[in-house]
């Protein structure tokens, strides 16, 4: 084993990372010691050998599981295949599709206050809407079971993720983000009171389960900006 | 090639997969050796994926390839950091510090030199390629890798040690 104090310094020595005094101890050392001197002339040569080391490209194709993840059609069984065996209709999605938070959150309340106009119109039996509505005795779909515990967990942690988060995000983005996840919220609500007297009612399940679809999307959305992916 | 960035910006596919293609070989390499080649495909699709989605936060104000080498390092470290504690990898690099085995002689030295390092422990390999190969200082990588300055240079050290086996030498121990 080593026992010489000198060569763990040598790597410093070789790196120039020496005080100057120390520098010149290790000088005088190498002056007299053969071992040693051999010893740097090997570091010195790794050293050389890793600064000259060739890059090399990968024996398959990448791009196409790199392809597929950046336009979202990202599926496992196509990772890792030859760009030849990829179907060449993802080759025609050519632009990167993204949405800012206010940009989601827009949508979201869009969709909110024309659903929400239609749950109002479908509970009053308005004719305007297009949806009839359904008497409790004629259940012709069974009630949705919203008593989701994955779903809750989630809005939890992200809900939990996002006030941690929330000083990294501007006051306006956060802002927006509070009023529409209340006006999610709130029908949220509205979908709940009505599915009470109206469990059967298709359209109320169909809009609340997209309700808290919204929500999901929107919280995920907001906690990946606050970790800046 | 800076046209092809400012377009792939912009949300062009097309430019960016020429970007990928110009900085393949690079990143790859990099991350095969910073992780002894385990997941080398799939963590190089994890960085293009992140420069594509971080694209539009790259100002200019370096050249392009120290951007994404600098991006590229910090993937391989999430990557492997949430694998397991990086200190205790490198100190249990110690204890297989002479299991390297002889030099394969293979016409190509490069080879050689790769199959070693591959070898080598997580920690060690992962400053020695960050120092030696990449050419970072080593406050700069005590800061990337969460250790200090003494651990960068002890361990730069006794992976040189390792490695110098490799370069034809007969000399198996630094006994003095």
């Amino acid at each position: 084993m080593n026992t010489d104090p000198f060569t763990s310094r040598l790597s410093d020595y070789l790196d120039d990372e020496l005080p100057d005094g120390e520098r010149q101890s290790v000088d005088a050392h190498l002056g007299q010691c053969e071992s040693c001197r051999v010893t740097i002339e090997e570091l010195r040569a790794v050293v050389s050998a890793a600064g000259r080391l060739p890059d090399s490209a990968p024996s398959q194709d990448l791009w196409p599981g790199v392809e597929s993840r950046i336009t979202g059609t990202w599926l496992p069984a196509l990772a890792g295949r030859k760009r030849d065996a990829i179907s060449p209709f993802r080759r025609a999605i050519s632009k990167r599709l993204t949405f800012t938070v206010p940009q989601v959150a827009a949508a979201g309340l869009t969709l909110i206050l024309l659903s929400g106009g239609l749950v109002w119109m479908a509970r009053s039996g308005d004719p305007r809407a297009d949806v009839t509505p359904l008497r409790a005795e004629e259940p012709l779909v069974q009630p949705a079971n919203f008593a989701d515990r994955n779903y809750d967990a989630a809005v939890a942690e992200l809900e939990r993720t996002l006030g941690e988060g929330r000083k990294t995000l501007d006051p306006e983005t956060v802002r927006v983000l509070e009023q529409n996840l209340a006006t999610i919220d709130r029908a949220i609500d509205q979908c709940h009171r009505a599915l009470a007297t109206d469990p059967s009612n298709l359209y109320l399940n169909t809009h609340l389960a997209e309700a808290r679809q919204r929500k999901l999307l929107l919280l995920r959305r907001a906690t990946a900006l606050t970790k800046g992916t | 090639m800076a046209d092809d960035v400012a377009l792939a910006a912009a949300g062009d596919v097309s430019a960016f997969e020429r970007v990928y293609q110009a900085h393949l070989p690079r990143v790859h390499s990099l991350v095969r050796r910073m992780t002894g080649g385990r997941d080398t495909d799939e963590v190089t699709q994890d960085v293009f994926v992140r420069v594509w989605q971080k694209l539009g936060t790259f100002r200019g104000d370096s050249a392009f390839s120290t951007w994404l080498h600098r991006l590229a390092v910090n993937v391989v470290i999430e990557r492997f950091r949430a694998e397991t504690l990086r200190r205790q990898r490198i100190r249990e690099g110690d204890d297989i510090f002479d299991t390297i085995a002889a030099p394969l002689r293979s016409r190509d030295l490069s080879m050689d030199f790769e199959a070693a390092l591959a070898k080598l422990p997580d920690g060690a390999r992962e400053i020695f390629v960050l120092h030696d190969v990449e050419g970072h200082k080593h406050h700069e990588i005590a800061s990337l890798l969460d250790i200090s300055v003494g651990t960068s240079k002890a361990q730069l050290h006794r992976a040189r040690m390792m490695l110098r086996r490799h370069l034809g030498r007969k000399d198996s121990t630094y006994e003095h």
